[in-house]
């Protein structure tokens, strides 16, 4: 029984969650603005490359997703001590972080699927590459998420959480190959593509572009990308599961 | 379900923070809460008031010692206690992007209770925490007072076998406060079990049917309102001012404890007679009244500390 697990109260707590996050509808809007800027400037250098900057901007988007886990997990424990209100209940731990992180999942799936339109405006996705993207932005989300709920549990100051959400974001959104094409890098690093494979965001997007036929990964690579990915977005979420079982109460 | 609705014995919790020495917080804490009885907690800031509430909830566990919820050890059996138990934080606040209205009914539906009994016990909390007409403004609007009725009213809604209730009614106006009180009689009318911190030692006198004075993480005195304030020499207090010099002579009667020239002498009834005798062959004025919770509080405590100081 110790490790099995319970999901009492997490259709619930979502439902809660959504509509929390419903209410800052700003927020929701205005996470696409760097996106949405990305696009423009792209429009205007190179508009052949649009495909590949949607593509990073949903990974980026969704990442940005989990970070928001971070900071509304840290703000519902250190201002509000809602955590207390929960925890104290029927609801189990793996209830209140999953249902949390889908919950604002939903909240920001809008701007996924405005983006989305627009690729297919831009490059029409079969069902397979649509299949990839939405397989592989669920990976996301479970990795980012997971880390976003971890992170949220360390600190007792939201002043000193802030900066981690950002960092994270650059660490994962920005640097790796997320923006702009994996072949951009490997023409000048060749041994690049190993480590930027291991990498969620920059693995699931390689994996996108190739399946939407953007892109070519040998078999290897295909391997070692969706390797990776499935078992970092598993292994990040079974850890989360785990996080938000024992930090339920303080030791 | 045992009559006992929470043991602690000897509870014991440490703080250990990196590059700060160790803090004990509880030091041995045993306590007992029989099945529909309402007890307050009573301490200074710190005094480990809170530690207490927040291992008996499952939310932090013990350096040592042992505690059962309703015969269920909370530490090693959390998930059957959680069911049983309803907390209201100390300085929570509820989703600040929902109304009052939605926050009960959406903790209520996430504890597995049914749509109806939701419903119908939403309207209960709101009419009895007096919020009504706030029910369905988002939170963020409401003062703090209301605020804080929403989170009581969130959990008295739940009718948990067990509440625990930290400084429930701070920040809230004398009717709201009695607002809490009344629910909190009824809930233990039906049966539920009250567990609350309190620095209002009238609320823990009017509502409390047992108190526990806690200091330095040990429960210092535990009994009645009227049994505590005995421990201090008795339940009246003669008040006479520019009495210094009947000292001596007012020893006899009771405890005295001198302000200035002020000599308060700490009594039973049988002997107020004679003290105010005492007082009128002086020509000294002398006034009579209750001792206090709060002056028994402050004594109780008062003394712990000299005597830890000392």
């Amino acid at each position: 029984m110790a490790y099995s697990l319970r999901w009492t109260g997490m259709r619930i707590f979502l439902a809660t969650e959504t509509r929390v996050q419903l209410h800052e509808w700003l927020a929701i809007a205005t996470g696409s603005l760097v996106q949405a800027a990305l696009l423009v400037f792209v429009w205007v250098l190179d508009p052949t490359l649009l495909p590949l900057t949607v593509i990073g901007a949903m990974v980026y988007s969704v990442f940005l997703i989990g970070q928001r886990v971070l900071n509304e997990a840290a703000y519902i424990r250190i201002d509000h001590k809602l955590n207390e209100l929960y925890h104290a209940s029927p609801m189990s731990p793996e209830s209140y972080f999953l249902g949390m992180s889908l919950g604002i999942l939903i909240a920001y799936t809008p701007p996924l699927v405005v983006l989305f339109a627009i690729l297919e405006f831009l490059h029409p996705m079969s069902f397979a590459a649509t299949g990839m993207l939405v397989l592989a932005l669920l990976g996301i989300w479970a990795f980012s998420a997971s880390l976003g709920y971890y992170i949220s549990t360390l600190f007792k100051d939201m002043k000193t959480i802030w900066p981690y959400s950002s960092l994270l974001t650059n660490l994962f959104g920005i640097v790796p190959p997320v923006f702009f094409p994996l072949s951009v890098l490997t023409v000048r690093f060749p041994w690049a593509w190993v480590p930027a494979l291991l990498v969620p965001t920059s693995s699931a997007t390689a994996l996108i572009e190739a399946v939407a036929g953007l892109q070519t990964l040998s078999p290897t690579e295909y391997l070692v990308a969706g390797g990776s990915l499935a078992i970092e977005a598993a292994l990040m979420l079974l850890f989360g599961i785990y996080w938000a079982r024992r930090t339920a109460r303080e030791v | 379900m045992t009559e006992e609705a929470l043991r602690a014995v000897d509870v014991r919790k440490t703080y250990h923070t990196r590059g700060a020495p160790a803090v004990d917080a509880l030091r041995g804490v045993s306590l007992t809460l029989r099945k529909g009885e309402r007890i307050s907690l009573l301490g200074r800031n710190g005094a480990g008031k809170t530690t207490f509430l927040r291992i008996a909830s499952t939310l932090l566990v013990p350096t040592s010692g042992t505690v059962e919820v309703f015969g269920h050890d909370v530490v090693g059996h959390p998930e059957q206690v959680r069911p049983m138990v309803a907390v209201v934080p100390q300085e929570g606040k509820p989703f600040y992007h929902l109304t009052p209205r939605e926050q009960i009914y959406a903790y209520l539906r996430a504890r597995g209770i049914d749509r109806e009994t939701a419903k119908a016990r939403v309207e209960e909390a709101l009419d009895q925490m007096g919020i009504q007409e706030v029910a369905d403004r988002l939170s963020i609007t409401l003062s703090g007072g209301q605020k804080q009725r929403a989170m009581v009213a969130t959990v008295i809604a739940t009718e948990a076998p067990l509440l625990f209730l930290d400084e429930p009614t701070i920040g809230m106006d004398p009717f709201a406060r009695r607002g809490v009180w009344d629910s909190l009689r009824r809930l233990t009318n039906k049966g539920c079990t009250v567990l609350l911190t309190t620095h209002y030692l009238d609320e823990a006198e009017a509502l409390s049917q047992r108190l526990y004075v806690v200091e330095g993480g040990r429960i210092l005195v535990e009994g009645t309102a009227d049994a505590i304030k005995e421990q201090v020499g008795g339940t009246l207090k003669v008040v006479i001012p520019n009495g210094a010099a009947l000292k001596e002579e007012l020893a006899s009667f009771g405890k005295l404890v001198s302000d200035g020239g002020t000599v308060y002498v700490i009594t039973g009834p049988e002997r107020i007679n004679e003290i105010m005798e005492l007082a009128m062959r002086d020509r000294l004025a002398a006034t009579v009244g209750p001792v206090t919770l709060e002056e028994a509080f402050l004594q109780i405590v008062g003394r712990s500390i000299d005597m830890d100081e000392g």
